[in-house]
């Protein structure tokens, strides 16, 4: 099964329209990989698929790095009963 | 004798929504006044109370000076309960006499006269459980009385209505300043502009085909053109507008653009041009430069409108518009299709398109589907600013509200929200 840190990856660069292996954990969304605020809403919608959970808005528009987001999504899986 | 409004059944008033899910049916405008204004009158009321959903009643209280939901005001008293959605015109019920209620075939309520003395023998914990109790104990008869069934039945009555609403105000003439040079069309008995209007030079009044009624502190800019019947609420401004027939603007709003038989609840901006047909617009609504809503379909056949996002109404008429709600914003460039559904509290981008004719309340519509968008915190934030920026401010009462709203709304966006990610997963 791949990590959490794979299929974060694998999200963006679908949403981001960019290349898996050029994404780096300390990557920031916006500045390094281009994201605009409108993708930020679909990156968030895709997480949410990707891994069967619901996120609180506020808090996961917050998040600005990959790696950041795998340590947010970790948490809600955990919180949620997720396995991953 | 004491009136009470009575704001229908829920799913009777859900033929209002989006307009009806932060305010009573009876709020809603129709010709120069709202349908409670008309009922009142009619009535000749002057004690006067009502009784709405219980999650509006604090939001409701805090804008009425009528006592809301208090169930001490069903006792000792002639009572004559009428329900919101029946039209004023029609109503012939003499306020005063013996105990009678007025039920239709399927069992709904249009009004209760109850004399106190009948009041003992019944259930008066609410409102509710009084009706019920009434329909049980007292005289029942069928009443032929008309109704309002949905919000395009306003907006199609509005042109006459502001008719015969400009009969009963009775008031011609000019209280405010007209700037030269300057052209009214048409009698002028036809027309009255209030005390502290401002009609600014080049602008035409075109009262020759119905009334036009400009209420207090309305300004006028230059190459409007104003088409009777109309009524603009007070402190309204309309920019270059070209206010075609059977408009009802409400009070402080900015209008430009093509504006036809529309009805514009209040507080509300269309700063801009583009075209407004046949539509209901809420309070608190940014309409952005070049939204444009069709009223009308290319075949010339009825307008249907979902209003639950699966079920299409037949509307029976061929010019239906869109219907919007509290707080919506619209970006610029935004196409609305005939008879659009725009919910409250929705976030509009465009796409180049004429775009889906359901879009559920707080929905963020962004690249062609409905989402989550930022949540409805931010939504709550703008609301603020908007209401701000006319010294009208956001409460915690009105959130408390809104928090309701958004969870009776969320079957119709959470489905909606599901059908835009399969889209962005495939796309």
């Amino acid at each position: 099964m791949p990590t959490v840190e794979q299929r974060v990856k694998e999200v963006t660069a679908r949403v981001l329209k960019l290349n898996p292996e050029d994404i780096k954990i300390e990557h920031d969304f916006m500045s390094d990989l281009g994201a605009e605020s409108v993708q930020s809403i679909e990156l968030m919608a895709m997480f949410e698929e990707e891994f069967g959970i619901e996120m609180d808005e506020d808090a996961a528009l917050s998040v600005e790095t990959i790696g950041g987001a795998i340590e947010f999504i970790t948490m809600v899986c955990k919180e949620q009963g997720v396995d991953v | 004798m004491r009136m009470i409004l009575y704001d229908g059944p829920s799913e009777k008033r859900a033929n209002f929504h989006p307009l009806s899910l932060s305010r009573p049916i009876w709020e809603l405008r129709c010709g120069m006044t709202t349908l409670a204004e008309k009922l009142i009158a009619k009535i000749g009321a002057t004690d006067v109370a009502c009784f709405v959903e219980a999650y509006m009643a604090d939001s409701y209280r805090a804008k009425t000076q009528m006592k809301v939901n208090d169930p001490a005001i069903l006792a000792g008293d002639d009572l004559l309960i009428v329900n919101g959605r029946v039209k004023a015109a029609g109503f012939g019920v003499t306020p005063t006499g013996s105990s009678e209620v007025g039920v239709t075939d399927d069992g709904e309520v249009l009004y209760a006269r109850i004399a106190a003395a009948d009041l003992a023998k019944l259930k008066t914990g609410g409102i509710e459980e009084l009706l019920a109790s009434a329909k049980a104990a007292l005289p029942t008869v069928t009443p032929e009385l008309a109704t309002w069934n949905y919000t395009w039945d306003l907006v199609l009555a509005n042109p006459e209505q502001l008719t015969e609403d400009f009969k009963v105000a009775g008031r011609s003439g000019i209280e405010g300043k007209v700037e030269q040079p300057n052209a009214i069309r048409g009698s002028d008995k036809d027309v009255f502009i209030g005390s502290g209007a401002v009609i600014h030079p080049m602008v035409v009044i075109d009262a020759e085909n119905g009334p036009v009624y400009l209420d207090e502190d309305v300004e006028v800019h230059p190459f409007t053109r104003i088409e009777g019947p109309c009524y603009v609420g007070r402190k309204s401004i309309l920019l270059g507008a070209k206010c075609r027939e059977g408009n009802s603007i409400g009070p402080v709003c900015r209008i430009g653009g093509e504006v036809e038989e529309s009805i514009i609840q209040g507080y509300s901006n269309k700063y801009h041009d583009g075209f407004l047909g046949h539509a209901y617009v809420g309070e608190w609504v940014n309409l952005g430069a070049l939204t444009t809503n069709s009223d009308l379909k290319n075949d010339y056949s009825d307008v249907s409108v979902m209003l639950d996002g699966r079920r299409p109404i037949d509307t029976g008429s061929t010019k239906v518009g869109s219907l919007i709600g509290d707080h919506t914003k619209t970006a610029i460039g935004t196409l609305l299709n005939t008879g659009s559904y725009v919910g409250a509290m929705a976030l509009i981008m465009p796409t180049g398109k004429p775009l889906p004719k359901f879009i559920p309340s707080f929905a963020w519509f962004l690249d062609g589907v409905v989402t989550k968008g930022f949540g409805r915190k931010k939504l709550y934030e703008t609301a603020a600013i908007a209401m701000g920026r006319r010294k009208c401010e956001w409460t915690e009462v009105e959130k408390n509200m809104w928090e309701k709203i958004f969870e009776m709304t969320a079957p119709g966006r959470d489905e909606a929200i599901r059908r835009g990610r399969r889209r962005m997963s495939r796309s």
